[in-house]
């Protein structure tokens, strides 16, 4: 659980510098921490944003980034199947990827299903608090970083520590080299769409690498 | 300030848009079982995504160190996810990207 959350604090300063350098208010930036809780996105709707980019692109990419929620949604869903909605929606709420990895890294400890969400929440809330006091420092100490920092690379950084840990096998190496090329060639498309059909086909080379191994 | 109209309607539905995915699954869990293909094929998602925001804006990146076509984001990233390969460590991966970012540039 520790080193986990001290990976949260890294990541949150960097959300917070970078809300501060696209001049948004601090209640701005406590408010959309607060609402879409979703580190990877904000770092990308919010670059959109300082462009001026339209209100449909900035949330289609935020949405794109966040689509692996599904994935922390599916492996949680057994733990809450038959908890009340209340803590089906608040377990669905503070899903993340730290919360998620502490989870499957715990799975066999647990001897019930009560057990394993009263270990969920503790850590999610943990984390939840820790998120917000880091984009708050970072926030305030966006307005003094030196410029020779190039602190807007920690913003790619931040998402190799995201992706990295994520490939188990060569087969999800294949999918990220597969992604980076194609996401390259396809970046001079108009309104991002680039993206979107990056995004696709990955996860088209995804199914038909999961569909291989299923009838071998 | 960022202009808040704007703002507030961008946070307000991609916030909208994530607690629909959170929910999705979860949700739906009394209702239907989800199989291990299917898991299996969402494992994938992250692997599939994120590469695609790091890469253009690593790749089209013009930096001033000569010896390398100013192409030193992109050497310091390959480095970073070594970092990253060995470390495990959100610190380590972001620190020393910095740290080596900046460093090489001094070269340039």
């Amino acid at each position: 659980m520790i080193p986990i959350t001290a990976g949260v604090i890294p990541f949150g300063a960097i959300v917070g510098t970078v809300c501060s350098e696209a001049q948004f208010s601090f209640l701005q930036t406590m408010g959309m921490n607060l609402f879409v809780y979703a580190g990877a996105s904000q770092l990308a709707a919010t670059e959109l944003m300082m462009k001026n980019t339209t209100t449909l692109i900035v949330v289609l990419t935020g949405l794109i980034i966040n689509l692996r929620f599904l994935l922390y949604s599916a492996a949680m869903s057994p733990f809450v199947q038959k908890s009340s909605l209340v803590v089906k929606m608040a377990s669905s709420y503070l899903l993340t990827d730290q919360s998620y990895a502490t989870m499957t890294a715990h799975q066999e400890y647990f001897k019930t299903s009560s057990d394993a969400v009263r270990f969920y929440f503790g850590g999610a809330l943990c984390m939840n608090l820790v998120w917000h006091a880091s984009v708050a420092g970072g926030f305030a100490f966006g307005n003094f970083a030196p410029a020779a920092w190039a602190l807007d690379f920690a913003v790619p950084l931040s998402f190799v520590a995201l992706v990295i840990p994520t490939l188990k096998s060569r087969k999800y190496v294949l999918v990220a080299v597969f992604s980076s090329i194609v996401s390259v060639i396809l970046h001079t498309m108009p309104y991002r769409t680039g993206l979107i059909i990056t995004a696709l086909l990955s996860i088209g080379l995804a199914a038909l690498i999961t569909r291989k191994k299923a009838s071998s | 300030m960022m202009e808040s109209r704007y703002f507030w309607s961008s946070v307000f539905l991609l916030a909208l848009g994530t607690i629909v995915i959170r929910f999705s699954i979860i949700g739906m869990s009394s209702k239907i079982k989800i199989n291990d293909r299917v898991k299996e094929l969402f494992s994938y998602i992250p692997s599939a995504i994120l590469p695609a925001f790091i890469a253009p804006a690593v790749f089209f990146d013009q930096g001033h160190v000569s010896l390398l076509f100013g192409k030193e984001r992109l050497v310091v990233l390959f480095f970073a996810s070594m970092v990253c390969f060995v470390t495990r460590s959100t610190l380590a991966t972001i620190g020393m990207g910095l740290i080596v970012l900046y460093l090489v540039s001094l070269i340039g």
